[in-house]
């Protein structure tokens, strides 16, 4: 086997059918589902869902990002998807304008909170572009922070879990109050328009939908290619090192703490990307988001996915959620249990994820065909 | 008396009040290599941790260079900072990434810029995979460049480690027991290496086994180390004689205690 | 014999007959007293005989007098003629008719044939009044307490008094001084007094109303003392301004030092309901490094214990438990018996949480040891388990878990409440440390716990049966949680979900304290506790300080009178620099073995 140049890595290389298989689900997702929903095959509430479901794998992907590729297992990534989704909700609620039930200038649970002029920092808010820079820069600046605090005093492993999920913690009890100025446990909602377009279920609310949809998947599609090609540089090297053997890598003059650091400001910014385009296409965001066992939910999804694969949080993220919505509503009291079960048989017995299953089960395939030079190739 | 590449002077460290090193002085010349023997406990790893700076000393100097100008204090420094001065280490237990290819192993380990953004576009040149290619030769791992490094046998993994130091073309290498594990032939060879390297690089080899240390040592230095502080030092011949290394060491009757 | 039997119960019945109509005669004067005041006409002549009664502290005077001004005393016409009057009592039944009682014994009054009789207000004469008698009673009914047999109730009306500041009440009080006895009583007095005096005309009297009160410096004396500066200030008394002053200054200090014990004290039974919690924790993590996010759950199964053994001792409970609506029948144990429910739901609390903790040893986490990070998130899918398992068990609501009556009071000491469950937490915690310290030093398990926690494999080597240590020491530290479960239901909610609010919490004290070290965790949580309290007690007062912030200085403040949520995440920003100081916690127990 020889070398390509353009790449470090032969494992790394794109196989040829998981290639075909990737294209093929993109095509379902960002060419057929807007195409039924326009002809009106499938509902505004369906397509949304799925929208939501994709947001939902780009927080997986950042949580895998830090878990699978560099064994940082971060119970923050629900935070800075909640703190994307903020800030686009900011943006959001100041388009609202005058048309909420106080008809007043500024959002009614500021009204309601006795306030009669907007507080300085939503000032800016009404700027698209501000807010979309606020989505990347106030998750990246606080996940810079406490990563720079965390990696340089080399807390690693349990403890850096625990860490991050008391930093949830505070700051959904910090959400939950009103003196935030954010709404409160309430959060935002009612939002009526996006750029211009409308969010109301009448007129051309659907249109905005599908074209929200459409920029979720193709944003997803594009998150998924930069992780790839991130995985093919010398980085994803240095990256799955650091997970491996983090003292080696040290002792082999890499500052770890700027290549950890590096990749948890990229997740946290990812995580907030998903938030933001969660929040039109739910239509609500609220302290509930950000709660600490949305972050371990995220977890689950990549680990019965496939951690350490690049395909494997999304399929993990749309099985679960699909699997929660059919649950939920059949077995409500049961759809916990099930979820904790299923987590608890992953790890114990199927480490890989769903995406190891092919691989696991082709050597029983395999002996059924008795093709002994199968068994010498690992 | 010329300029010692690295000076450890009146060192002393101690772990929840055992001393695990005390008063040490050592210095090692430019292209020296120097084996280093002492029993079990005698502070070998502790002496490699704090010159690779994993640990920090309670007191004492530690200082890497070529001349008096050029002079860091390695005892400010972090274990990347101080990698990057041109000091590497091989772990007594072999440490290699698993889940990589032996190719990508060294790639990882190869001399150039280490930061986050040169790696992110980093391109290997042809001179860099020449070079790759020689230590793939030169450690015997050739055919099997495209193996996950966790499948290689222990004597390999060895020698994976010690190609991934030459790679990254240190000026002191610090080898922590690389006989361990191999088989004599594998030993011998790895003995013929670490002299062919003596010259070029500057080395300290710790070691238990004796034939091993008689095979590197030839006519140079030795150091006897003994409960963290240097019990002797001299050619092999003269320390292996030396009463006070018999009592402690070669006293028990046993020729290496591995 | 049995005649001899007989005389016996004849005497003993005899005997108690007597002292009935001893008991009744002492009580007897109030009583007629009012009887007489009822069937006067003259309502002169009434008010002076409710006015003999003021000073007596005959409980009768107080029901009998709230009675009458709440229309319950009616004139009874007896077949013979005679005038009873009655206070008619208890629910009206299905011909509006209630019990009646006879004003003049406080017995039921009874028909000839000796059964009790009842009666139809509507029917019967109401006992009238007009507003000069109720003025009158209300003077009687405000002094009745002075001379409670109670002291609290003295104590409460001489506070009521004072609270009036009225002149004519000053010798009544000023008598009553030289009769008390109980020493908080006879301060109450003496600031009840000079509260009074600070309206006296003549300012000799009005400043050395002042002395007093900066001698007594009570809290209660505040308002009233800003009130007599402001006065002083508007008649530019400056003497009387220098003094109420004084005594402004001197209530301040005492209140500071109130409230520094009280944040001491607050602080010290934190720290102890973290260690409670956190002790568990120390084992399984600490010891066995295995991060059991079900911690919580455990918790919560102790507390769930605790609230059926209370059930099974009282009145019994039905269950949902998935459905089936299981009835636990209880004891129906009163008093004394009943309140012993939570000395025995300690023992039970550990057992249940300790089996469920060998249960999950052996079922999930024998698996995972040696790789924490899939331990971590097994044992969350576990926790996800429980909380929906306890959730179908007991129902998704909070449950009631009474306080037995040694855990519902509290005591005063100088104005600072200890709550006698604080009280209680505090030597709780000091027990089960002492408890594990002996376990872990003294017994053979403990050996073998620290054996196998140093070193699995040498342990294993030695012939210790390692698996079997894993599952005792899984089980005690499951069993500690229970029995925080089994105390935490004194101090807050049941539900489900009360874990979660301690999980977090309890692994922040874990790793402040330093992973394996039980000292590091005793001086963690109540570091942490006190920290927690004093940012707690002080926030409000320090939040006007964050104003020089630019541009988010009003909202920085705002949010800082959220002081427990504010606190929280100050404590929790000093946990992240602390570790930046020491990353192992107060007490490292890494070794160099450990490192690698």
């Amino acid at each position: 086997m020889t070398m390509t140049p353009s790449s470090f890595r032969p494992a790394a290389r794109v196989a040829g059918s998981e290639l075909a298989v990737t294209a093929m689900i993109a095509l379902l997702l960002i060419g057929l589902l807007p195409l039924l929903h326009a002809t009106g095959q499938i509902s505004t509430f369906t397509l949304s869902l799925w929208g939501k479901y994709l947001c939902y794998a780009l927080l997986a992907i950042s949580v895998n990002l830090l878990w699978g590729y560099t064994g940082l297992l971060s119970l923050g990534q629900a935070l800075f998807f909640a703190l994307g989704g903020y800030m686009h909700g900011m943006y959001l609620m100041r388009m609202i304008g005058d048309l909420g039930q106080y008809h007043k200038p500024i959002p009614d649970f500021l009204v309601f909170l006795g306030w009669t002029k907007l507080p300085a920092f939503w000032e800016p808010f009404a700027s698209f572009p501000f807010a979309f820079a606020m989505v990347f820069l106030v998750p990246g600046l606080i996940a810079y922070v406490f990563g720079y605090l965390a990696f340089r005093s080399r807390i690693r492993g349990v403890y850096f879990s625990i860490l991050t999920q008391a930093l949830t913690y505070a700051a959904s009890i910090l959400f939950f109050r009103n003196n935030l100025l954010l709404g409160g446990n309430n959060g935002f909602t009612d939002f009526k328009f996006i750029l211009g377009h409308s969010l109301v279920d009448r007129g051309a609310g659907p249109a905005t939908m599908r074209g929200l949809y459409l920029v979720t998947a193709v944003t997803l599609l594009l998150v998924y290619v930069l992780c790839r090609w991130l995985n093919g540089t010398k980085f994803g090297l240095v990256q799955q090192a650091i997970r491996d053997g983090e003292n080696r890598v040290l002792f082999s003059g890499y500052a770890t703490t700027h290549y950890k650091l590096f990749v948890f400001v990229l997740a946290a910014c990812i995580a907030a990307l998903g938030g933001a385009l969660f929040v039109p296409q739910a239509g609500i965001i609220n302290p509930e988001e950000m709660k600490a066992q949305n972050s371990l939910e995220a977890v689950v999804w990549v680990a019965v996915g496939g951690r350490g694969t690049l395909v494997g949080p999304i399929l993990g993220a749309l099985c679960i959620n699909l699997l929660k919505s059919w649950a939920s509503r059949a077995y409500p009291d049961l759809w916990l249990i099930i979820l904790g079960g299923l987590f608890i048989l992953v790890v114990l017995f199927l480490p890989g994820g769903l995406v190891s299953l092919p691989a696991r089960l082709a050597p029983l395939w395999r002996k059924r065909a008795a093709d002994p030079a199968a068994v010498t190739k690992s | 008396m010329p300029h010692p590449l690295l000076a450890v002077e009146d060192v002393s460290k101690s772990y929840d009040g055992f001393k695990a090193i005390s008063n040490l002085n050592f210095y090692l010349f430019d292209g020296e290599l120097r084996t280093v023997i002492g029993p079990n406990g005698a502070g070998k790893s502790t002496f490699f941790d704090l010159i690779t700076g994993r640990a920090q000393p309670d007191k004492g100097r530690i200082e890497f260079g070529s001349s008096p100008t050029d002079s860091h204090d390695l005892t400010t420094l972090n274990e990347y900072e101080i990698n990057r001065l041109g000091i590497g280490r091989k772990f007594q237990t072999p440490s290699v990434y698993v889940e990589h290819t032996v190719w990508d192993n060294l790639v990882l380990s190869l001399k150039g810029p280490r930061g986050v953004f040169a790696s992110l576009f980093k391109r290997l040149s042809s001179t860099e995979r020449d070079r790759l290619d020689e230590l793939l030769k030169l450690i015997r791992l050739d055919a099997k460049r495209h193996w996950k490094a966790g499948l290689l046998a222990h004597g390999e993994k060895q020698w994976l480690e010690i190609g991934m130091l030459l790679a990254q073309e240190p000026k002191v290498l610090l080898v922590d027991e690389p006989a361990a594990g191999m088989t004599d032939e594998e030993t011998r060879r790895t003995g013929e290496l670490l002299i062919s390297l003596a010259g070029r690089h500057s080395l300290v080899v710790v070691e238990h086994d004796m034939t091993f240390v008689r095979q590197i040592a030839r006519d140079s230095q030795v150091t006897v180390l003994h409960q963290g502080t240097v019990l002797c030092e001299g050619k092999f011949d003269e320390v292996q004689s030396n009463p006070k290394v018999r009592e402690v060491y070669l006293g028990r009757g046993k020729h290496g205690t591995r | 014999m049995m005649n001899r039997i007989a005389r016996r119960l004849r005497l003993l019945a005899l005997l108690s007959w007597l002292g009935a109509a001893a008991l009744a005669f002492a009580a007897e004067a109030p009583r007629q007293t009012i009887v007489r005041a009822i069937l006067v006409e003259d309502d002169a002549e009434k008010r002076a005989l409710i006015g003999t009664l003021a000073g007596q502290g005959d409980d009768a005077i107080r029901t009998l007098l709230i009675a009458w001004r709440s229309d319950a005393l009616f004139v009874y016409a007896a077949p013979d003629g005679a005038k009873i009057p009655v206070q008619l009592t208890g629910e009206k039944d299905d011909k509006d008719a209630q019990a009646a009682l006879r004003v003049d014994n406080g017995q039921a009054l009874q028909d000839a044939a000796g059964r009790p009789l009842r009666l139809v207000g509507g029917d019967l004469k109401a006992v009238e009044h007009d507003s000069n008698l109720r003025r009158a009673m209300k003077a009687v009914l405000d002094l009745i307490d002075l001379v409670a047999p109670d002291p609290a109730r003295r104590i409460q009306a001489i506070q009521t008094i004072a609270l009036a500041q009225d002149l004519s009440k000053l010798p009544l009080l000023q008598a009553r001084q030289k009769d008390e006895t109980d020493p908080r009583a006879r301060r109450a007095l003496r600031e009840a007094i000079a509260l009074i005096e600070l309206k006296d005309p003549k300012s000799e009297t009005r400043l050395a109303a002042l002395a007093e009160l900066k001698e007594l410096h009570t809290l209660s004396s505040s308002d009233f003392l800003k009130r007599a500066l402001k006065e002083a200030t508007d008649q530019a008394d400056r003497p009387a301004i220098a003094a109420a002053t004084a005594a402004l200054q001197a209530v301040d200090l005492h209140r500071s030092a109130v409230d520094f014990f009280g944040t001491l004290f607050r602080g010290v039974s934190t720290g102890s309901i973290l260690l409670v919690g956190a002790l568990g924790l120390a084992i399984t993590f600490g010891l066995m490094r295995v991060i059991n996010m079900a911690h919580g759950e455990m918790i919560a199964v102790g507390a769930y214990t605790t609230y059926v053994v209370q059930n099974v001792f009282g009145a019994g409970v039905t269950l949902p438990c998935f459905g089936l609506n299981l009835h636990l029948s209880g004891m129906n144990l009163e008093g004394a018996a009943y309140q012993w429910y939570f000395v025995a739901a300690v023992p039970c609390s550990f057992l249940a949480a300790a089996c469920a903790g060998i249960l999950l040893e052996r079922t999930v986490i024998q698996f995972l040891y040696r790789r924490p990070l899939e331990s971590l998130l097994a044992t969350w899918g576990v926790s996800l388990v429980m909380q929906q398992l306890l959730k179908l068990m007991f129902g998704s609501n909070n449950v009631q878990v009474g306080s037995p009556v040694y855990l519902s009071g509290n005591w005063t000491v100088n104005d600072v409440l200890l709550g006698w469950n604080r009280v209680f937490v505090i030597g709780f915690g000091g027990v089960i440390v002492l408890g594990m310290w002996l376990v872990l030093t003294k017994t053979p398990l403990g050996l073998l716990i620290r054996a196998v926690m140093q070193n699995r494999g040498m342990a294993a080597c030695m012939g210790v049966r390692t698996t079997r240590v894993n599952l005792l020491t899984f089980g005690l530290g499951s069993g500690l949680a229970g029995l925080a479960g089994a105390f935490l239901s004194q101090i807050g909610n049941v539900g489900p979900t009360l874990g979660q609010n301690y999980i977090i919490d309890s692994f922040m004290v874990v790793v402040v304290g330093g992973v394996g070290s039980i000292v590091g965790t005793v001086l963690s949580a109540f570091a942490i506790g006190g920290v927690d309290q004093v940012l707690q007690q002080y926030l409000p007062a320090w939040a006007p300080g964050l104003s020089w912030v630019p541009g988010i200085g009003s909202f920085l403040q705002n949010l800082a009178q959220d002081a427990a949520v504010f606190g929280k995440i100050m404590v929790l920003g000093a946990i992240i620099l602390f570790l930046q100081w020491k990353p192992s916690g107060l007490f490292s127990t890494r070794s160099r073995s450990l490192d690698e």
